[in-house]
């Protein structure tokens, strides 16, 4: 039995939610930064237990201002993955209060933070700086050497399944 | 005699031939003032020099003048492609409509159908109903043809299930495109309660009907008239009146629904 899962990819701008969508869906990344436009829907089908999970990504533009995110494009949500680029401090200083609002949004779904961009940090120096902040992230992945992305798309696919049953 | 008698006596005799002279120049000055002064003279002498200098030009345009105007219109198309496509596409679809039409007229001509059944009742359609025959041939060509059917669930852009005569891109990505345009048009111009119906791109034409907590997405070929929407709006309903009854007695799988969309749409004669 295959059951479909919409996932919105959120995140400010050039935190590279397109580059990880691109790396779980194909595989691939690029350099050439474009900047997302309003939405862009891609598909990937993954095995969970017995059954087949076709994950719909939905990768909206970033903000700047979580709160200004299209709440049409939000609707039906299942899951959802917020995104900040570890790189950049403007991203996750308020990170805390950008996942209250989407929490706000879109209460009691399956909810993944990531941090994007590991390979160009200092892992261990980054944690320290995350715990610094009082941030608390799910995963910490690089959509270019593409290590931990899957896992982290897995898992939200995992408590979509847990949360369908 | 006076000293000045004489004097004028001695410059009679001695200037009469310049003073001739004098006069005669004096008479041609005057008509050539009278030649410029007055336009009708002047454009007696002066048009023939200024036509023959134009036929002159005009000749030479092609080998003087030529080589720079073709370079500068190829410049500027080069340029301005999008524009120059823009200017030119509704006089090249006119003439490319006008083209069909002949053809079809030609082709209707000639072929043996002519003293059919269905060719008589054409010829009388178009006599007592005031429109032309190649129109009515052409519109007969192009009958609207339900391609693909997409049941949708409107908020999440999820596909339930679909019918397909011919194998698109991925149906689940369509649906989910479908739904981030439909629901950006309707939330950008912030009209509750009013819906995208329909959305055109050259030769089709997506029919969008909205319920409560699904849509029909409706990809249609061909000349999609009033009375084909009307058609088509009767076969939705009738399939949504069975799904909810199926959604209702809980006999809900995509096989199932997909089995009632193509009995619904498959023959259908919009």
């Amino acid at each position: 039995m295959q059951i479909s899962k919409k996932i919105v990819v959120l995140g400010h701008f050039g935190v590279g939610k397109t580059s990880l969508i691109k790396r779980f869906v194909d595989d691939s990344f690029t350099d050439n930064y474009k900047v997302s436009i309003g939405v862009h829907i891609t598909k990937k089908v993954v095995e969970i237990a017995a059954d087949s999970m076709s994950l719909i990504l939905w990768d909206l533009e970033g903000t700047d201002d979580i709160e200004t995110i299209r709440n049409a494009y939000l609707l039906g949500t299942h899951g959802v993955i917020f995104v900040f680029d570890v790189t950049r401090p403007s991203t996750f200083q308020n990170l805390n209060s950008d996942l209250e609002i989407i929490k706000k949004k879109l209460p009691n779904i399956p909810f993944l933070t990531i941090g994007n961009k590991t390979d160009l940090v200092v892992l261990d120096e980054l944690k320290q700086l995350l715990e610094h902040n009082t941030i608390s992230t799910d995963f910490l992945t690089s959509a270019k050497t593409g290590d931990t992305v899957n896992n982290a798309f897995l898992k939200l696919a995992k408590l979509l399944n847990a949360n369908a049953k | 005699m006076s000293e000045k008698d004489r004097l004028e006596i001695l410059k009679d005799i001695l200037f009469t031939d310049d003073r001739e002279y004098a006069e005669r120049i004096a008479e041609r000055i005057a008509i050539l003032e009278q030649t410029v002064n007055e336009r009708n003279n002047l454009s007696t002498k002066v048009n023939p020099i200024i036509e023959q200098q134009l036929k002159e030009f005009i000749e030479s345009i092609p080998t003087k003048l030529g080589p720079t105007i073709t370079a500068t219109l190829k410049e500027e198309i080069r340029i301005n492609k999008d524009e120059i496509v823009d200017a030119l596409y509704p006089i090249l679809g006119k003439m490319i409509k006008k083209y069909i039409a002949q053809e079809i007229k030609l082709l209707s001509e000639n072929i043996n159908g002519q003293l059919s059944a269905k060719g008589w009742r054409r010829k009388f359609k178009s006599w007592f109903g005031g429109v032309k025959e190649e129109d009515l041939i052409l519109s007969e060509l192009s009958a609207a043809s339900i391609q693909q059917v997409l049941l949708i669930e409107k908020d999440s852009g999820i596909l339930t299930a679909s019918y397909s005569k011919t194998e698109t891109i991925d149906q689940e990505m369509i649906s989910g495109m479908l739904t981030a345009i439909k629901t950006f048009v309707e939330d950008a111009f912030n009209q509750k309660n009013q819906n995208l119906e329909l959305i055109e791109y050259e030769l089709y034409q997506i029919h969008l009907q909205s319920f409560v907590n699904y849509y029909i997405a409706i990809i249609i070929s061909g000349n999609y008239s009033l009375k084909s929407k009307n058609k088509v709006q009767d076969i939705i309903f009738n399939f949504y009146d069975k799904f909810m009854e199926m959604k209702k007695s809980k006999l809900l799988s995509t096989e199932l629904i997909e089995k009632e969309l193509a009995q619904n749409f498959e023959n259908a004669d919009i």
